[in-house]
């Protein structure tokens, strides 16, 4: 077969759609080529990236919507979540250490150690968010 | 995602099953917070886990700190390898008391 894999959907802000994506997201990693590990870490990052928006950009409402591509690249794979909430604030990502005592955004440092590249921009479509991930061949 | 609560002598047992995500975590937290009232020891059994996400691991830590400040123990054993690799990769493993087994989970008091 030829071609690069590509899975393209959109869902609601409902957490109830979280392990659906996830069912996707894991089969998706292992046939671009990532081990049981890796493809793990792959969907808990982007499961981490919608439960943000969810909480963050649509503040826990269910109605909102939320645009998924993956996309098998040259080198790895490039997810990109676009959503129509409230814009994040960057100051506060990843802005505080991982600390017994302050357990909130335990998530955004997950993405930011699965991933090999994170960027959120506001977009007139809306706020995008694009990460990478680079699938290192051994021989 | 299923939740059954035993007693083993003093400790209070929770037994978890399934996937702890954004949308099952407030449900756990109600239940540990709770649970942490009833008894001066409660061990967590997460070896029928498939998923947990950074809301399932805050939700632990949460409890964690309620019973540190109600002198309380908080344990946890059987975590998975999936499991575990969300521990390290929120660098909260040396953070929890975690035993391999129920026995030694019973037995740490």
């Amino acid at each position: 077969m030829t071609g690069h894999l590509q899975l393209k959907f959109t869902m609601p802000s409902d957490p109830r759609y979280l392990p659906v994506v996830r069912g996707a997201i894991a089969p998706l990693a292992a046939a671009i080529g990532w081990d049981e590990s890796d493809c793990r870490a792959i969907t808990l990052a982007l499961d981490e990236a919608l439960a943000n928006i969810i909480r963050h950009a649509y503040h826990n409402r269910a109605d909102g919507l939320i645009e998924l591509e993956c996309r098998e690249s040259a080198d790895g794979l490039e997810v990109t979540l676009l959503d129509n909430g409230e814009p994040p604030d960057r100051t506060k990502i990843c802005a505080r250490a991982i600390a017994c005592d302050q357990p909130g955004g335990l998530g955004t440092h997950i993405i930011k150690d699965v991933m090999d590249t994170v960027s959120y921009q506001a977009t007139p479509a809306g706020n995008r968010f694009v990460a990478t991930k680079l699938l290192r061949k051994t021989i | 995602m299923k939740i059954s609560i035993r007693d083993a002598g003093e400790t209070k047992i929770v037994e978890i099953e399934g996937d702890v995500d954004l949308g099952t975590s407030p449900d756990l937290r109600r239940t540990l917070l709770k649970t942490l009232l009833e008894a001066p020891k409660l061990a967590l059994n997460l070896a029928a886990i498939r998923y947990i996400d950074s809301s399932g691991i805050a939700t632990l830590l949460e409890v964690l700190k309620d019973s540190q400040r109600r002198n309380k123990e908080f344990v946890l054993y059987g975590l998975s390898p999936a499991v575990q690799q969300v521990f390290h990769l929120t660098h909260v493993v040396r953070i929890f008391q975690v035993f391999q087994t129920e026995e030694e989970a019973l037995g740490s008091a």
